[in-house]
């Protein structure tokens, strides 16, 4: 809701604010919605000075459209498929995170996301030495399982340079995600060219810590907040090539109802893709790291495939 | 250009006949809104129906002009390229960029940016003949924003959207356009006894999950509601059904699709 004001634009005087505000029109909305010949008559307007006043203001706060072919360009080199490090979990993505998209892991507690999670950074910052970003939200986050897992697969100085590739910001509610994202948004948008390379990729274990304390009580604003930080997470897939994962719990319908993701419909049409992690049927004795790994939604593959993963 | 306008007009008929009730189906004026929970096609159709219209004539095509309102930033550019590689011919670049420049984008943040930018579309469609297909994806994208910051009036929670209906209606009625849209399901299906008592309840509003949540102005509009849905089967992980009604002559139709790598298959 944009008010009008002195100086919105080239053209736009105090003298017609005040003419305008006395006609009932007081945001840009009203402005660019009236009739121009009748606002002309009544407010002794010039109607050319109003209708250059009115391209001038769509010009600067619709958005502008893209051609087909343009977009195509942009994207061929822009996008990034970036490895989870786990080769069956990368077979299931298709060769493994989209930038320009939301992924989800859900799964119940201890099924694994969290330290899928930590591979992908691992896998991400060791393996293509880009920077990631760590949101952790559950206080999941252990810098010595993470430097383990390095350890693993690097060579000997190089798990140093891993770990600091990866920041991990602690947020322990929505506000503070939104925050630490908006600090991203401005960080990427002042950046020139890194030396460090580019950055690709946030990781945010998990969304539904932050949300569901927000639903349920007065429901429109908790998912009014829910839709804005969805809407966050996609524009900044988007506008700068991000791959942005995400992890989700589960719940049921009923007792004996399939999985599905928790935090119900409006977000289930946020993520692009969504996987879930489930422990190997025959495993309830012993503590295993072997995981089932299901494909729920993807916009390029058939649902239903699975492949077995060893988060160990 | 007026003849320009009038060939186009016919050309809408042959868009996707198994999707509509009817015959004949979709003429311009015609609005259609498709209606249904997360993973259940809608998207793939659009898809669907984007290459449809942006393939040359020459490839079996429409060869006009979309343009795609993007509220949800869901629009996956790599996925349709794949669709038209799997139903060209001929899949030169050349050629795939000559169909993706007949598709037009815009992203939109808000209803409010939504709305501008429908007003500052209006050029294009004058200057653009062959455009004659707009796409939104989704209308009911902001909905819950929308809903917190208009309080407790619901006139005010509304007002973004009536005014994008309205001026929507306008563009559809001036240029002759087809409009779809897409909303969600994001509400369940009230089982409220009360309501099954209105009289004026359609038959297949009773057998689909449909609960209408988004304001008057865009119900009124909509000549066509096709509902998405998933089917059962447990053999087949890969079929969707819709279900096709022409409101204003309650005519219903329901078939079934599949998604390849080439897209809906009927």
């Amino acid at each position: 809701m944009v008010v009008l004001r002195a100086g919105l634009c080239p053209g736009l005087t105090e003298e017609m604010i005040q003419l305008l505000r006395a006609n009932d029109i007081r945001t840009v909305v009203d402005f660019v919605s009236s009739d121009l010949e009748d606002v002309a008559q009544k407010c002794s307007l010039s109607y050319k000075v109003l209708v250059a006043v009115r391209r001038v203001l769509l010009a600067q706060f619709s958005a502008f459209p893209a051609n087909g072919a343009d977009l195509y360009e942009e994207l061929k080199s822009s996008t990034a498929i970036l490895p989870t490090g786990s080769p069956s979990l990368d077979q299931l993505l298709d060769s493994g995170l989209y930038t320009g998209e939301v992924t989800e892991l859900m799964g119940a507690p201890g099924s694994g996301k969290t330290q899928v999670c930590l591979g992908i950074a691992g896998s991400v910052s060791l393996g293509l030495k880009q920077h990631v970003l760590f949101l952790d939200s559950t206080g999941g986050f252990t810098a010595s399982r993470l430097y383990q897992m390095l350890r693993a697969q690097a060579e000997d100085e190089e798990e140093q340079a891993a770990l600091q590739r990866i920041q991990v910001v602690r947020v322990f509610d929505v506000y503070e995600m939104l925050s630490a994202l908006q600090e991203l948004r401005d960080r990427l948008s002042q950046q020139v060219v890194s030396s460090a390379g580019p950055f690709k990729i946030v990781v945010i274990d998990s969304v539904s810590a932050v949300i569901y304390p927000l639903l349920g009580g007065k429901q429109s604003e908790g998912l009014a907040i829910m839709m804005q930080l969805a809407r966050e997470l996609k524009t900044l897939a988007r506008e700068f090539s991000l791959a942005v994962v995400v992890t989700n719990q589960v719940t049921r319908d009923s007792s004996t109802g399939p999985l599905k993701p928790a935090l119900g419909r409006s977000w289930s049409f946020v993520p692009s893709t969504r996987v879930l992690l489930e422990s190997k049927e025959a495993a309830w004795e012993k503590a295993t790291t072997q995981r089932v790994a299901s494909l729920a939604k993807s916009p390029r593959q058939p649902t239903g495939i699975q492949v077995e993963l060893d988060i160990g | 250009k007026l003849l320009a306008r009038l060939e186009g007009r016919s050309s809408l008929k042959n868009l996707e006949p198994s999707l509509f009730a009817e015959e004949g189906s979709p003429v311009h004026g015609d609005v259609v809104e498709f209606h249904g929970p997360e993973g259940t096609g809608k998207t793939e159709m659009l898809y669907h129906l984007i290459a449809r219209c942006i393939i040359p004539k020459s490839g079996g095509g429409l060869e006009v002009e979309v343009m795609f309102i993007d509220t949800d930033y869901h629009f996956d550019m790599l996925r349709l390229v794949t669709i038209l590689e799997n139903r060209l011919a001929q899949r030169t670049e050349e050629i795939i960029k000559r169909c993706l420049g007949r598709l037009f984008l815009v992203n939109c943040n808000s209803s409010t940016q939504l709305l501008l930018t429908l007003y500052s579309l209006e050029n294009m469609f004058c200057t653009h003949p062959s455009l004659c297909l707009l796409i939104l994806d989704s209308i009911s994208a902001f909905y819950w924003i929308d809903r917190s910051n208009g309080g407790e009036s619901l006139k005010l929670q509304e007002m973004n959207l009536k005014k994008c209906a309205n001026f929507l209606e306008k563009l559809v009625r001036e240029h002759h356009l087809a409009l779809f849209a897409t909303t969600q399901t994001l509400m369940q299906k009230s089982t409220n006894s009360v309501e099954s008592f209105f009289p004026f309840k359609l038959q297949h509003e009773t057998d689909t999950d449909y609960r209408p949540y988004l304001c008057k102005s865009w119900q009124q509009m909509v000549t066509h509601r096709i509902f998405f849905s998933k089917q059962c089967n447990s053999g087949n992980s890969k079929g969707f059904t819709v279900i096709s009604c022409h409101l204003k002559r309650n005519h219903v139709v329901k078939r079934s699709f599949t998604v390849a790598e080439c897209g809906v298959q009927f």
